[in-house]
């Protein structure tokens, strides 16, 4: 109890011992994310002070953007996820969050939680109804799970 | 040795001034170039804003439509250009209802967003920065929903814009609350139901005097060297390294520098001239606008009771 | 002996003429300036004229403006019957236009998009003479092409009347000759022979149509003499690891051996900027019509704010003209609308913009 107690302190304090890009803010190889779904695994990791860390952003920049899809380790595990919301300056009306935030997906884009709990950005319907294919993966599933929208 | 050394310059720097204004006395220049760059100076107490909002209602226009002046750089200086631009702005205000609004204000704006589901998005916020000249002049506005912090910057003059509704009209203590990032949340939190607050007609802009607390460190920024009247528990999270440090940087003669204060503001007669043309059509407009809140109070308990 | 030889001597040389002296000048002129371009800052002093005859030159000067300013409106000129004129096909070329770069701002589009804009003046650009192809004979720049070349005129384009007073007499004579004051620019620009226009006659932004394409040429801001890294983004080298002095430099630019020496067109310090650089394809979005100013698609038109550019008519082949444009240019109209926007463009004093639910 008072151990995970202390390590939560310690997330807090600090997540991240050194910038790679302090003044961009850019979502790279080895950035730690907030998952904001309810799925157990992510939950356990954000308790336990495990934030996930990127090992793939799936684009050519290797930068992650609104939408786009990242290979993340988390408790040992390699899983899949969508960028639901970056600290980075963003376009004009296109809402920038405190923190960079993932909902976990699996291969077919299927979410692992039911529910997402921070407000997620509109302009993720558009662009994830743009990344769908009607043979792969469906991205939309995501959207039904959001709670609200900026 | 470098602390020596700066403090040094200080000193020097502050002697020169003085032999400046006192030999100025001597000379035979006139004392009108001593007074020429006071009036252009932003930021006002606020004291002298009432004074100066009874003499002239010119001055009180440089801050409640501070995006009418241009940019200062002579390199991007052209009269067509600016008559152009403003009677662009002129036109935009003639259609939706741009209210009177500063840094620390909290506001509601209404867009139509192709990507909502009803497509129109409304975000409540307090404005954080107010910049850019022009049409280029842009707000942001910070809450915190759901306990995540989000903040939105909106061009003021986009015609997507559908209304922009001030909830409550104030000041904050400094020009830019980007400290409220690394506040505690509440200082940032505003519901989105919020009921707008009415000022009765002819009172000044009050000044929000709250002091925010912020969190541990690590800041984004290094709040402490940014001489912060808003914030009240700096002093406790520093070391005596960054005490030290903000002495060296501190540039404590920069607000004896006429010339950059020159550099960075409009002429007054520039500015006279400015405001002499917008004059007639910003009146009528805030005459038309007085004319529809009116008309809202009136008709909100009828809709209240629908 | 002696002086018979001393005679014959000097009779050869009096034979010896200094025009049998033979030398070699076969080269053309390595650059032959056109008869227009004449030296044109004056330099004056003001010692001798008195306070009357200031004031005498000043009454003189507002006359011959205002002369100039009626001109522009109500010389039989500024109304060309358009339908006498030869018609336009897709091969002539018409005048272009001098504009000059006042800035930039944002529009939106209807689509709730920012595009930012460049706006372009055109002040007062009157046509100042044409010479037809027959007559018109530049300095030779390369070798004769032998093939059938499709002739094209000259018509020289003025812009921005300036006092007669500050330039030389040549100068001035140019534009005595057809009746107008100086201006400060003057260009040429090359118009097929049924698109000439006599002199006099003014130009106004509506020469162009909003939705065209249009190329645009000026100088490039001018930055000096720059090192690698700016004028051609070299990388430059490491700041530390043990590089000293050349952390900006270009390192090697050429291998020894063979070809022990610096290759033409290598990339290196030098004058960067103040080139004439064109900008083609340029989408005109918006045009008012009672100060002469167009706004064009994008910041990248050349020069700072206040450069002076040339407008033409774009020569790419899918952005040219479909359908005739106003040929051989606007006439002066009065009741012309005060502004034209591109129908991509939402106008400010429209509505908001609302989308539809689809």
């Amino acid at each position: 109890m008072l151990k995970s107690l202390i390590k939560k302190l310690h997330v807090v304090q600090s997540s991240c011992g050194f910038h790679t890009t302090a003044s961009l803010n850019e979502v790279r190889l080895l950035t730690r994310l907030r998952v904001v779904d309810n799925s157990e695994i992510g939950k356990r990791a954000m308790a336990e002070g495990k934030p996930p860390k990127i090992i793939c952003v799936y684009n050519k920049q290797r930068v992650g953007y609104i939408g786009d899809r990242v290979l993340v380790a988390i408790k040992g595990q390699k899983k899949k996820g969508i960028l639901v919301g970056l600290k980075q300056t963003q376009k004009v009306k296109v809402p920038k969050f405190d923190s960079n935030n993932v909902v976990l997906i699996d291969d077919n884009g299927t979410p692992l939680g039911n529910r997402i709990h921070v407000p997620i950005p509109t302009i993720l319907r558009t662009i994830l109804k743009e990344k769908t294919h009607s043979k792969g993966a469906d991205y939309t599933k995501l959207l039904s799970i959001a709670t609200r929208f900026v | 040795m470098a602390l020596a050394i700066r403090r040094y310059n200080d000193i020097l720097c502050a002697t020169k001034w003085f032999i400046r204004r006192d030999c100025r006395v001597f000379s035979t220049l006139p004392e009108t170039v001593e007074q020429y760059p006071k009036p252009q100076v932003v930021k006002e107490q606020r004291s002298s804003r009432i004074r100066a909002n009874a003499s002239n209602p010119k001055l009180a226009y440089r801050q409640i439509y501070p995006e009418f002046l241009p940019d200062p750089n002579p390199k991007w200086r052209n009269s067509l250009r600016e008559k152009l631009e403003r009677a662009d702005m002129l036109k935009r205000r003639s259609q939706i209802d741009i209210p009177e609004f500063y840094v620390g204000s909290i506001l509601a704006v209404t867009v139509a967003d192709p990507h909502a589901q009803g497509k129109v998005t409304k975000f409540v916020g307090i404005c954080i920065e107010r910049k850019g000249c022009g049409l280029r002049a842009e707000f942001t506005l910070r809450n915190v929903v759901d306990h995540q912090g989000v903040e939105v910057r909106y061009d003021l003059y986009d015609p997507t814009v559908q209304k922009i509704q001030v909830l409550r009209l104030e000041k904050r203590l400094d020009d830019k609350l980007f400290y409220l990032r690394d506040a505690l949340p509440e200082y940032s939190t505003f519901a989105f139901d919020m009921d707008p607050e009415i000022l009765p007609e002819g009172t000044p802009v009050p000044v929000n005097a709250v002091q925010v607390i912020l969190k541990p460190r690590p800041w984004l920024e290094r709040w402490e060297r940014q001489e912060l009247k808003g914030v009240a528990n700096i002093e406790e999270h520093l070391k005596e390294k960054d005490r030290v440090r903000r002495e060296l940087r501190a540039t404590p003669w920069e607000k004896y520098d006429l010339m950059k204060t020159y550099r960075k503001t409009i002429p007054v007669e520039d500015q006279n001239k400015i405001w002499a043309e917008v004059n007639s059509q910003l009146e009528q407009l805030q005459l038309t606008r007085k004319k529809m809140s009116r008309k809202r109070i009136f008709n909100t308990p009828k809709v209240q009771l629908g | 002996m002696a002086t018979t030889n001393l005679n014959i001597l000097r009779n050869a040389l009096n034979k010896l003429r200094i025009d049998h002296v033979f030398t070699r000048s076969f080269q053309t002129p390595k650059f032959r300036p056109p008869h227009w371009y004449l030296p044109k800052d004056r330099v004056g002093s003001e010692e001798s004229l008195t306070q009357e005859n200031k004031k005498f030159i000043e009454e003189v000067m507002q006359e011959r403006m205002k002369a100039q300013a009626m001109l522009e409106t109500e010389s039989p000129l500024s109304n060309i019957d358009t339908s006498q004129t030869a018609q336009w096909n897709p091969l002539t070329r018409r005048v272009g236009l001098i504009a000059r770069k006042i800035g930039n701002y944002p529009l939106w589009s209807k689509d709730g998009k920012k595009v930012q804009t460049t706006l372009l003046q055109v002040v007062d650009n009157h046509v100042i003479k044409y010479i037809p192809p027959e007559e018109f004979n530049p300095m030779i720049i390369r070798k004769p092409v032998w093939k059938e070349k499709k002739k094209l005129g000259c018509l020289l384009v003025g812009a921005e009347t300036i006092d007669p007073s500050t330039v030389t007499k040549e100068y001035c004579g140019l534009f005595n000759q057809v009746g107008m004051l100086p201006k400060r620019i003057l260009c040429r620009f090359m118009v097929s022979p049924n698109a000439c226009l006599p002199s006099g006659t003014p130009l106004f932004a509506t020469h162009f149509r909003v939705g065209d394409h249009i190329d645009i040429r000026s100088k490039t801001m001018d930055r000096g003499f720059q090192g690698v890294m700016k004028r051609w983004g070299f990388k430059g080298m490491p700041a530390s690891h043990g590089v000293t002095k050349t952390h900006r430099r270009p390192g090697n630019i050429g291998a020894g051996g063979e070809k022990a020496r610096v290759w033409p067109g290598t990339k290196m310090p030098g004058h960067m900027g103040n080139r004439w650089r064109t900008l083609r394809g340029v989408k005109i979005l918006r045009i008012n019509v009672k100060h002469n100013v167009i706004w064009t698609l994008g910041v990248a038109i050349p020069g700072e704010t206040g450069a002076m550019c040339y407008l033409f008519d774009t020569v790419l082949p899918l952005k040219k003209h479909k359908t005739s444009p106003p040929f051989p240019t606007q006439p002066l109209i009065k009741d012309l609308p005060l502004e034209y926007y591109d129908e991509s463009i939402q106008p400010f004093d429209n509505n908001s913009i609302t989308f539809e639910e689809t």
